[in-house]
Order: structure tokens, then C-alpha cells, then sequence
């Protein structure tokens, strides 16, 4: 009876290799490597039926020799998908936080930008998106569903990549160099004027956010200034809640203002309306529309959104009210230079890439 | 002649039933197996992973006990056959269960959905009613096309749902609505700012 137990030993290596199938599916491993794993599989099947065949042999004509070393090479395969799961597990892991932390800079550096200017409506929706794929990456990165939390991060990242091309096409007009040195130009000359006779003039930088008062040729005071929803813009019409950019000069000064207290410009002057006449010609401005006016360096406060003045915060409206006088020179650009900017944040954002 | 062939049958039958009675119970193990993929394949790696994770363990520890009997001189599959046969059977009560478990993350996800639908228009009726006062004008725009941005996202969770990707859904739902909460937030400390 017990001689028919006692045949060649069953090889451990079938156990093993069941054992490891187990072990691949628990690990993840059609996650990770599904054709693998299912060739590992697929391979068991075929030396399980070949062992099957062995073993059905009378005990004196069974051989376990050969598909016992097939057994072998097929552990060997598998352990050596397994330790890829492993590693491939680790690595997603990795992969994942760093994408994360990526992800997680760059829309902070994303949020300082756009918290820098108005014209948000084109790219803090992308933002907030971008925000939103981050927090949906980190609930699954914590069931460490890899795959889907780094495929999240990967979208939040396009969202990033579509806020950066929104901001770029607000900013692509201060980041033209001919705009730059024509902007440059204007405030080069204004600044030289004061030169003579001790006079002032104001020039007020929209990038910077800034109203600086010049007198000889040298900065004597600056002032944090704010703009309206479109401040950016140059204004074309009246409601486009832009602010005019060019050479001007104060024409009125109201000490007591709806806005504490306001120095009007003549906006628009020759060039703005030679600009107008050919934007309406052209269908740039809806029909209808006039160029506006009534511009102002006025009180208030900078946190307010103007129609396309200037706000500055009532304290600082006393000093520049008291340098102005009627015919003050009054230069508006974009920028005067990319270094120090938010206009080098962008450009380097987008190196970063 | 006659009680010579007896005899021998009955040797012959009892060479057959040790022969069989050491062998590994295969049939009952592939079963075992197949009612896991079974599960499995039933959404269990979604909706029952805990579960799931329980099955292959209780798998592991009879083949442990197949394996140890294996080597042994007189092989016992009975207790490894008892659980295999209990294992078949949780696999199938699960599979039975699969279906509610489904449906209960399909309504978790559709209540979080409602909860970011919720969140989202608290988050739109502070704005509208947030006065622009000074220091909160520039800030309420923002927070605006913030809110334009989870209004976008919100439209995904629908789409989870639709594919019936609950748990997707139930993660964008989520993470919709802590976003639209902040935003909510934001909104109020807007306007706090103006009453001061």
C-alpha cells in the first residue's frame, strides 16, 4: 500500500511556482506587467499538464527530471518579474511624490503670478483645475493606485501647461522687445525733460504695479499703484476697462474726488485717436463704441479694480497730489524691463518646462 | 481460482483509493483559483479589495497546507480540501455581494457629487452677494475664475459616473469639493475684509 506513496517525490518547484503566481498577483503584478505575468501564467498552465502527464506514468517509468528544470527556469522568470514589480512599485512611488511635489511647486508659482495682475478670467479657471487633479492624484496616490495618481498628475500638469500659455498671450506684448524699447524710449524722454528747471514728472509702470515721481533726471518718490480688470491692456475704447499707455499730462486736479483725489490726464490725446480711428476701421472696437476718457491718477486704494485709471492708496495720494501741477507730465508703460519682473517668473516657468 | 481474483481486487481497489487518496487535491485547488479570478474579474480589485486580499491569503495558506502535505510519507488533503472548498465558498459569497458593493460606490459617489454641487453654489451665491468693496474687488474676480475652474472640473465626475468609474468619481468629487469649500472660504475672509 504505502509503495505507491512512495514514488519519486513530487518536485518542490511546482508548489513554488504556484505559490509565486500568488505572490505576482498580490504584489500587482498585471499592473505593472501584465503581458509578463500572463505569460508567466500561461507558461505554469502548459508545465502543469506536462507534470500532470509525468505523474499519471506508473512510478517506475516517471521522470520529473525535465519538467522539473523547466519548473526552474519558469521560478527564475517569475522571480525575476516579481523583483521588477517590486522595484517598478517603488519607483511609481517615487515617481508619483516627485510628480506631486512638481506639480504642487508649480502651481504655486503659477498662483503668484496670475495674483500679480487682473486678467485672470483666461487662466486661474486652468489653475484651479491644475489644483484640483493634484488633490485627486494624492487621494489615489494614497490607495496606491500609481498608475491613476500619476495620470491625474499628468493632467494636472497640462492644466499648468494651458494657465502658462494663457498668461503668456496677456503678457506677450511686454515681453516683445520692440515694445520694450519703445516703452523705454517714452519713459527715457519724459525723465529727461525734468532736467531742466526742476520739474517733475510721473511715470507709471504697469508691470511693476509702480508711480514713480521724477525730478532732475532722478527718481525722488515711488508709489504702489492698481489698475483695472484689463489694466494690461492698452486702452482702445471707453468701457474696456484698459488703461491708456503713452505720453501724457495732468489737465485738471480735483482735491476733493468720488476717489479721495484725482488728477485727470488727456487721455486720449492725437495718438489715441488716430489708434481708435483705425482700430474702428479695421472692426477692432465694437460698433458704437467711443474712445472714452476721463482718465485718472486717483485715491481709493490700489486693491480696487478701476475702469482703466490709476488707484493708489489714499496716503500716497496726498504726496502725489502735491507734486502734481497742471500740465505734469504723465508717461504710462507696460514695462521697461523683463529682469525683476513677473515677466522673467513667466519666462523661466516656462523653461522649466 | 474465483476467492484468488476477489482478493486481488480487493487489493487492486485498495492500491486505488490510497493512490487517489494522495493525490493533490487539483480539481478543488483550479475551483478555488477560478472563483478568485472569478471575483476578482466581477470588480472585486475595485469594490472589495479588502475582501479580495483576504481570499488570496486564505488561498495561500492551503496551498501552504497542500504543500506540507505533500512531503509528507502519508498525505491528509482533508484539511487543505475543507479550506479550499470554504474558500470557494466566501469567493461566491462575495461575488454575491459584488453587485451592492458596487452600487453602494456608486451612491457614495453620487452623494459626494451632491456634496460638491453643494459646496459649489454656496461658493457662487457668496460671490454674488459679496460686496466689491475696497481691498476685496481684485480678489473676488480672482476667486471668479477660480470658481469658473471647479465648475469645469465638477462636469468631470458626471462623465466617472457615466463610465462607471465610481471611485474615480468619488475622488473628483472630493477633491472638487474641498476646492470649492476653500474658495467659499476665500470669499468670506473677502468679506470680513470690508466690514472691518
Amino acid at each position: 500500500m504505502t509503495a505507491a506513496c512512495r514514488t519519486p517525490p513530487v518536485p518542490s518547484e511546482v508548489e513554488e511556482a504556484i505559490v509565486l503566481e500568488q505572490d505576482l498577483g498580490r504584489a500587482g503584478g498585471s499592473l505593472f506587467f501584465p503581458a509578463e505575468v500572463e505569460a508567466y501564467r500561461l507558461r505554469l498552465i502548459e508545465l502543469k499538464a506536462g507534470f500532470e502527464v509525468e505523474r499519471a506514468k506508473f512510478a517506475w517509468f516517471r521522470d520529473y527530471g525535465p519538467i522539473q528544470a523547466s519548473f526552474r527556469r519558469l521560478l527564475e522568470e517569475g522571480g525575476g518579474i516579481l523583483e521588477r514589480v517590486a522595484s517598478a512599485k517603488n519607483s511609481r512611488s517615487d515617481t508619483f511624490k516627485t510628480a506631486a511635489r512638481e506639480l504642487e511647486e508649480r502651481v504655486a508659482r503659477l498662483k503668484a503670478i496670475t495674483g500679480f495682475f487682473n486678467e485672470n478670467e483666461a487662466i486661474r479657471p486652468y489653475v484651479t483645475q491644475a489644483e484640483i487633479k493634484l488633490a485627486e492624484a494624492r487621494l489615489q496616490g494614497e490607495k496606491e493606485n500609481y498608475p491613476e495618481a500619476l495620470k491625474s498628475a499628468a493632467e494636472g500638469m497640462s492644466f499648468v501647461e494651458k494657465a502658462r500659455e494663457a498668461a503668456g498671450v496677456v503678457l506677450a506684448r511686454y515681453l516683445d522687445p520692440d515694445e520694450l524699447a519703445r516703452w523705454r524710449r517714452q519713459a527715457e524722454d519724459t525723465v529727461a525733460a525734468t532736467q531742466a528747471g526742476g520739474k517733475v514728472a510721473f511715470v507709471v509702470n504697469k508691470i511693476e504695479r509702480t508711480l514713480t515721481v521724477y525730478r532732475r533726471g532722478k527718481a525722488v518718490a515711488s508709489f504702489g499703484i492698481g489698475l483695472g480688470r484689463f489694466g494690461l491692456s492698452d486702452k482702445l475704447f471707453s468701457g474696456d476697462e484698459a488703461t491708456p499707455e503713452g505720453q501724457y499730462r495732468v489737465v485738471q486736479k480735483f482735491p476733493n474726488s468720488t476717489f479721495y483725489k484725482a488728477l485727470l490726464i488727456n487721455y486720449p490725446n492725437d495718438l489715441d485717436r488716430q489708434e481708435f480711428a483705425a482700430a474702428k476701421r479695421r472692426g477692432a472696437v465694437p460698433e458704437g463704441a467711443t474712445i472714452g476718457g476721463a482718465i485718472e491718477i486717483h485715491g481709493g486704494g490700489r486693491d480696487n479694480l478701476t475702469m482703466g485709471c490709476v488707484g493708489l492708496e489714499n496716503g500716497d495720494m496726498d504726496e502725489v497730489f502735491r507734486w502734481a501741477e497742471i500740465g505734469t507730465p504723465v508717461t504710462i508703460v507696460g514695462a521697461l524691463t523683463v529682469e525683476g519682473t513677473i515677466l522673467e517668473d513667466l519666462r523661466k516657468f516656462g523653461k522649466n518646462g | 481460482m474465483k476467492k484468488t481474483f476477489t482478493k486481488n481486487l480487493v487489493v487492486i481497489l485498495a492500491l486505488a483509493f490510497v493512490v487517489a487518496a494522495c493525490k493533490q487535491p487539483t480539481a478543488l485547488i483550479d475551483s478555488a483559483k477560478a472563483a478568485i479570478e472569478d471575483v476578482t474579474k466581477g470588480g472585486a480589485d475595485k469594490y472589495a479589495v479588502e475582501e479580495l486580499k483576504a481570499l488570496n491569503d486564505d488561498l495561500t495558506k492551503a496551498m501552504d497546507e497542500v504543500n506540507a502535505q505533500d512531503k509528507k510519507f502519508f498525505k491528509k488533503f482533508g484539511t487543505a480540501k475543507d479550506m479550499l472548498t470554504q474558500l470557494a465558498t466566501k469567493a461566491a459569497e462575495l461575488k454575491a455581494q459584488i453587485p451592492a458593493k458596487i452600487e453602494a460606490a456608486k451612491n457614495l459617489a453620487v452623494q459626494l457629487q451632491g456634496e460638491a454641487q453643494t459646496a459649489l453654489t454656496e461658493a457662487k451665491d457668496l460671490l454674488a452677494k459679496a460686496p466689491k468693496g475696497k481691498g476685496t474687488a481684485k480678489d473676488l474676480e480672482a476667486l471668479k475664475a477660480d470658481l469658473t475652474g471647479a465648475e469645469t472640473a465638477f462636469a468631470e465626475i458626471q462623465a466617472a459616473l457615466d463610465g462607471s468609474d465610481f471611485n474615480g468619481a468619488k475622488d473628483k468629487a472630493m477633491s472638487v469639493k474641498e476646492k470649492a469649500a476653500a474658495i467659499a472660504e476665500q470669499v468670506k475672509a473677502a468679506i470680513e475684509k470690508v466690514k472691518k
